[in-house]
Parts: structure tokens; C-alpha cells; sequence
């Protein structure tokens, strides 16, 4: 283990220094979270009606970047008739698994942020991808 | 020493405690979970102990709701309504499950980035990375089924387009599809299946994959980003 090696200087105990910080942490988000819901109460709309589709339908933020996806997957029609479909499907599920992968796929020993710039430009770009459909999906 | 001794009955937490500690040896555990060091360098910016309290306070604020939602197309709706509108604090209650779902979903993925950027899942954490990856789908799954309960124009249109978007896989598609709405159309089985989903097997498997995924961080040690490679 690691923390035999170092220096004692270099740790800090779990107890109580770190779960200390952590409980602040807590606190803080648990005003915010009381906040948030004094302000902004969930609203309630109308009851379901199977028969009425409503003007924008949508799912909730955190699938929005795959329904857009899905959507915008049109544009792989000149590959055939069913490409949109597949690949609509096929390229977020892929992205999905390689990110369950993640360690297998980037084998690299080097930690810090400042000697992996690939990866971190691959991270930015993956972002900047994703809250683009999020946001094209939000207002489209 | 004798007058400097506690009263008797100030003696009763300490020997209760010695009593369990003698049998089933809790200072052991408590050392195992609590006395061990950190790495000073270590940033974890508490992204991954605030996901895990939202999960405690979505716990907690959903068995409160439970008590008084009623899981039928039919009266699902005006439980929801009778819970904001009657119930003591049932507004705050109900808008804490919504708000603090969507925020320990931004925290998971937040979580999830520090990871990334500090390069935390390298070996040997890879099996932390995977169950983490499994704790992100079940949060999203929490969401998926949540959505659809309080029975608004919202949450059924919602559902009905999310259940489309597996109907777009290949030759299953549709039988996906049936299977998560249990029938063609989203209906009152879909709100039965999404319930139980969402009250045993989601919570069950967070349970779990959560114990597993704090089991390995407590062994391992968090990971120091000041080490430039595999300690």
C-alpha cells in the first residue's frame, strides 16, 4: 500500500480532518438543496391524457443528448435506409461502453492531468459534443 | 482515584460498548473505517461523498413520499396533488426527491469528471471505475422510473418518448420496448413495473454496487495525483 511508503508528513487522517470537511461539504449542499426547493418548488402539470400529445415533448435533461443524437442521425442516410437508426443507436452505446472501458483503453502510467493532454482534449471535446445536443435538444 | 471516578451511571455507554466490542470487536471495524490517511495532494473536491448524500436524502425524503403515494393511473395523480396541496411540508418533501435527483445526477457526472482529469481510474482501480460506471447507470435508471410516477402530462410523454428511443435498436427494439412499458403503450402495468424498479431493484443495487465501491477505496487508498505513475 501506498500510504506505508510515503512520508507522514504527506497524508491526513480520514478521521476526523477529512469526514470533517465532507460533513461541511453536506451542510452546504444540503442548504443549497433546501433552497432550490423552497424557491423553485416541483410544479405539476396537467393529468396524463394518452390522447393528447403535447407541443414539445421531450425526456429529461440527462437523455437529451442521446434523443437528439437519435434525431440528428438522419443525416447517415446516404449510407442506406436503415442507418440513421443504427448508428443513431449504435454510436452513443459505443461511446458508453468505451467509458466502462476507460482503463483498459488508456493503458498510459502517467497520472496528472499535465502530462496527458490528449486525454484531456478528448474529455473537453466528448463534453462540448454532448452539452451541445443537450442544448440543441432543449431548444429545437 | 476513587473520588475522581464517575458517577456509576456515566459508566453505562462504556460498558455497553464493551460489552459488543468484547463479543463481536468493534474497535477493529471502527479502525478499519475510520483511521486511515489520505494522501494531502488528494482534491477530491467531496464530488463522490455529496453524491452519496443526495442518494441519503433521496432515501430518505422517497420513503416519505411512499407513504402516501398511491401507484395507479387513476389515483396517482391526485395523491401527487393531495401530497403538495394538504399534506404538512409535503410540497418541500416532494420537491427536495425532484430537486436533489437531478443534483446527485450532476454530482455523479462531476464525480466522474475529477476522476477523468486526474487520471484516478488507472490501474489498480480499474474495478473502481467499472462499479462507479454501474452506480452512474443506476442513478440515471433512478431518474428514468422516477420521472413517469407522478403521472402529469409530463412525466407520461416523457416516458413514452424515452421507451422510443430503444425501439430504434435493431431487430429487439420492439420487444425492448414492450418490456420496459410491459405492453404496447405506456399504461397502468408501465407504472407498476417503473415503481417497483424504482422503490427495490434500483435502491437495492445502489446499495450494493455503493458498499463494493467504498469496500475497494477503503482498501486501496485514495489514488495521489501528485504520483506521476502506478505507486
Amino acid at each position: 500500500m501506498s500510504n506505508e511508503k510515503s512520508s507522514p508528513k504527506k497524508l491526513l487522517p480520514f478521521w476526523p480532518h477529512y469526514i470533517l470537511s465532507e460533513l461541511i461539504a453536506w451542510y452546504i449542499m444540503f442548504g443549497i438543496l433546501l433552497a432550490l426547493a423552497a424557491l423553485v418548488p416541483m410544479g405539476l402539470e396537467e393529468k396524463a391524457n394518452p390522447l393528447e400529445t403535447p407541443a414539445h415533448v421531450k425526456p429529461e435533461w440527462y437523455f437529451l443528448a442521446v434523443y437528439q443524437f437519435l434525431k440528428v442521425a438522419a443525416v447517415f442516410n446516404f449510407l442506406g435506409p436503415e442507418a440513421p437508426r443504427l448508428l443513431g443507436v449504435f454510436l452513443p452505446m459505443l461511446g458508453l461502453v468505451a467509458l466502462m472501458f476507460l482503463p483498459f483503453l488508456d493503458r498510459g502510467k502517467k497520472r496528472t492531468a499535465r502530462e496527458r493532454p490528449l486525454m484531456l482534449l478528448m474529455t473537453a471535446l466528448v463534453l462540448i459534443i454532448v452539452i451541445g445536443l443537450t442544448l440543441w435538444g432543449q431548444y429545437s | 482515584m476513587k473520588a475522581t471516578q464517575s458517577p456509576s451511571w456515566a459508566r453505562i455507554p462504556n460498558a455497553i460498548f464493551g460489552w459488543f466490542d468484547e463479543r463481536i470487536g468493534l474497535t477493529g471495524m471502527i479502525t478499519a473505517l475510520l483511521h486511515m490517511e489520505i494522501p494531502r495532494s488528494a482534491h477530491t473536491y467531496y464530488l463522490g461523498g455529496i453524491t452519496m448524500f443526495f442518494f441519503m436524502v433521496q432515501a430518505a425524503t422517497g420513503i416519505l413520499l411512499s407513504l402516501y403515494y398511491q401507484p395507479t393511473p387513476e389515483a396517482a395523480y391526485d395523491s401527487i396533488l393531495f401530497i403538495m396541496n394538504e399534506l404538512n411540508f409535503g410540497w418541500l418533501v416532494r420537491s427536495v426527491h425532484a430537486w436533489g435527483a437531478n443534483l446527485m445526477i450532476v454530482f455523479c457526472i462531476l464525480h466522474m469528471l475529477r476522476i477523468i482529469v486526474q487520471g484516478a481510474y488507472k490501474k489498480p482501480r480499474e474495478v473502481t471505475w467499472m462499479v462507479g460506471m454501474g452506480l452512474l447507470f443506476i442513478t440515471l435508471g433512478f431518474g428514468f422510473t422516477g420521472y413517469l410516477l407522478p403521472w402529469d402530462q409530463r412525466a407520461y410523454w416523457a416516458t413514452t418518448v424515452g421507451t422510443e428511443i430503444a425501439a430504434a435498436v435493431p431487430f429487439i427494439g420492439r420487444n425492448i420496448l414492450e418490456f420496459l412499458r410491459g405492453g404496447a403503450d405506456v399504461s397502468a402495468l408501465t407504472l407498476s413495473r417503473f415503481l417497483g424498479v424504482h422503490m427495490l431493484i434500483m435502491p437495492a443495487s445502489l446499495i450494493a454496487f455503493l458498499t463494493l465501491h467504498i469496500i475497494i477505496i477503503h482498501k486501496q487508498g485514495l489514488a495521489d495525483p501528485k504520483a506521476r505513475e502506478d505507486e
